[in-house]
């Protein structure tokens, strides 16, 4: 029962979700974002720097994984929004507990509502990635495999994102929510790309403080895109930190499942 | 086997305010119990607890004789919200369609008691209308149009007649008649108290959540006097 519920839920949260205004603004931001890639993959014919002709699949591999990597911010960015107020708002309002009237337990709820944003996420994920790596593909020939991996390694931080930001929902209030995803998953892209770039520049060298903690225990939502995508400059190789950074996501997705699943089981309904 | 059990039931708030403070309540299958008091005695937080909506701070909450958190427990039950909030974006007809799959209804099972409840409610010519286009009545009877699809053999109703007009009220009454008439069991939470005395036969008036009176209804109400009188005297002693 609570499979086929779950399904039916998970739909109509989609379907709630796609209803949002702000649906309307991603398809925006969406078009705005694969012309912008469509401006930039546009570059052509002979590039040099300090009069030297720069070799174009040094340029694809410098340009390409930055161009992607910004995209999958973006669409982690998009991920946590959706979830910001995905499960808070039926909650609030109390249609939720029209729904929780029913043989429905509350992780196929939240799970569902969850499951519910990520897909409209994961779309325009898709939209947004594929158009990048099709685009890449054919205007600088990189390959498509890196960029297949680096989807996936996206699709499960915006997992990650998506069920720690509904969760956190159920604490504080959406602008909160919103904020903190502002502020935290930027960052905690960043301190990955830094992670990264040191361990290949500077192997016996560490980032500071805060950065250091963050590349090391938070969840690696940029590590595995950058390791990816790397593949595509043939002078960089941090192949090796691509398992370990998935293994590590997995956990943080799980984990943030599990607290979200938690903390909705003792979230009190309709007061 | 009991539809609604509370043993002890309390529940406090975070200011330490006690919404119920230790009730006990039991209600055998097939009756039809009315839930009264005045504002803020009780009655909403006791439904909430008794559907898994919330946990009991002390003492516990039985539903059909299981824990509410147990989603086996919500088989076959019906709810209509004191605070009907309907997911406005919706039509009636996938609203009630949902309900129905997740009541475990499918296929032509499913269209039929769809058509069955929209049918009794009076709101089949307005399936394909979003739910926000409905007027406060017609949502309270999509609502009530929910609670009764597939015949539940348990109703749990919050002020059933919120948002009626007096064709409705009347409505409303022939509905929760005809449930019981079926064998189900009730638990009608109001404010009206005629409405209860003609849909119930047993009766718990709740005051500042302790039980201030309870039993049949014959019983309670003294020879000459109304329900009316009865509650207050059980609340002002």
């Amino acid at each position: 029962m609570n499979a086929r519920a779950f399904a039916v839920l998970a739909v109509e949260a989609a379907r709630d979700a796609l209803r949002r205004r702000f649906a309307l603004v991603l398809a925006i931001l969406l078009a705005i974002s694969l012309g912008w890639v469509h401006t930039c993959t546009g570059l052509g014919g002979d590039v040099s720097f300090n009069e030297r002709p720069v070799d174009p699949a040094l340029l694809a591999g410098f340009l390409a994984p930055i161009l992607f990597s910004l995209q999958a911010l973006a669409v982690l960015a998009v991920a946590g929004v959706l979830a910001s107020d995905h499960l808070a708002r039926p909650l609030a309002e109390g249609s939720a507990a029209l729904w929780l009237a029913r043989p429905v337990s509350r992780g196929a709820w939240a799970g569902a509502r969850l499951a519910g944003a990520l897909a409209v996420a994961l779309g325009a994920g898709a939209l947004l990635l594929g158009g990048t790596a099709a685009l890449l593909a054919t205007r600088h020939g990189v390959a498509l495999g890196p960029a297949a991996v680096a989807a996936l390694a996206t699709a499960l931080g915006a997992g990650v994102v998506a069920a720690l930001a509904a969760a956190t929902s159920l604490a504080v209030g959406r602008t909160a929510v919103l904020l903190a995803i502002a502020i935290a998953v930027p960052l905690q892209f960043f301190a990955n790309a830094a992670g990264l770039m040191l361990a290949l520049v500077q192997p016996d060298a560490s980032l500071p403080g805060l950065l250091a903690a963050l590349d090391r225990y938070g969840p690696p939502l940029g590590t595995a895109v950058f390791a990816a995508t790397a593949a595509w400059n043939p002078h960089v190789d941090v192949s090796g930190a691509l398992a370990p950074a998935f293994g590590r996501l997995l956990l943080w997705a799980g984990g943030a499942v599990a607290l979200l699943l938690l903390a909705f089981r003792r979230t009190e309904i309709g007061r | 086997m009991f539809a609604f059990e509370l043993a002890a039931a309390a529940k406090h708030y975070g200011d330490h305010r006690a919404a119920l403070a230790g009730v006990d309540l039991v209600v055998p299958e097939g009756a039809a119990l009315g839930l009264l008091g005045p504002n803020g005695a009780g009655k909403t937080t006791a439904l909430r607890l008794l559907l898994g909506f919330a946990r009991p701070t002390h003492g516990a909450a039985r539903l059909r004789g299981r824990d509410p958190y147990d989603p086996a427990s919500r088989i076959g039950v019906g709810y209509l919200p004191e605070r009907l909030a309907l997911p406005g974006a919706m039509t009636l007809r996938r609203f009630l369609r949902v309900h129905a799959a997740l009541a475990g209804l499918s296929g032509g099972a499913a269209e039929r008691a769809l058509e069955a409840a929209s049918e009794t409610t009076g709101v089949r010519d307005r399936l394909g209308e979003r739910l926000a286009s409905l007027s406060k009545g017609l949502a309270q009877r999509a609502g009530f149009a929910s609670a009764l699809l597939g015949d539940p053999a348990v109703l749990v109703l919050d002020e059933p007649t919120s948002g009626l007009d007096p064709l409705g009220v009347r409505d409303a009454r022939d509905w929760i008649q005809a449930a019981r008439a079926r064998g189900a069991t009730l638990l009608v939470s109001s404010h009206v108290l005629s409405e209860v005395e003609r849909t119930c036969d047993q009766i718990v008036i709740l005051h500042e959540g302790r039980v201030a009176a309870g039993g049949a209804l014959d019983a309670l109400v003294q020879p000459g006097e109304s329900l009316e009188d009865a509650f207050v005297r059980a609340v002002r002693g």
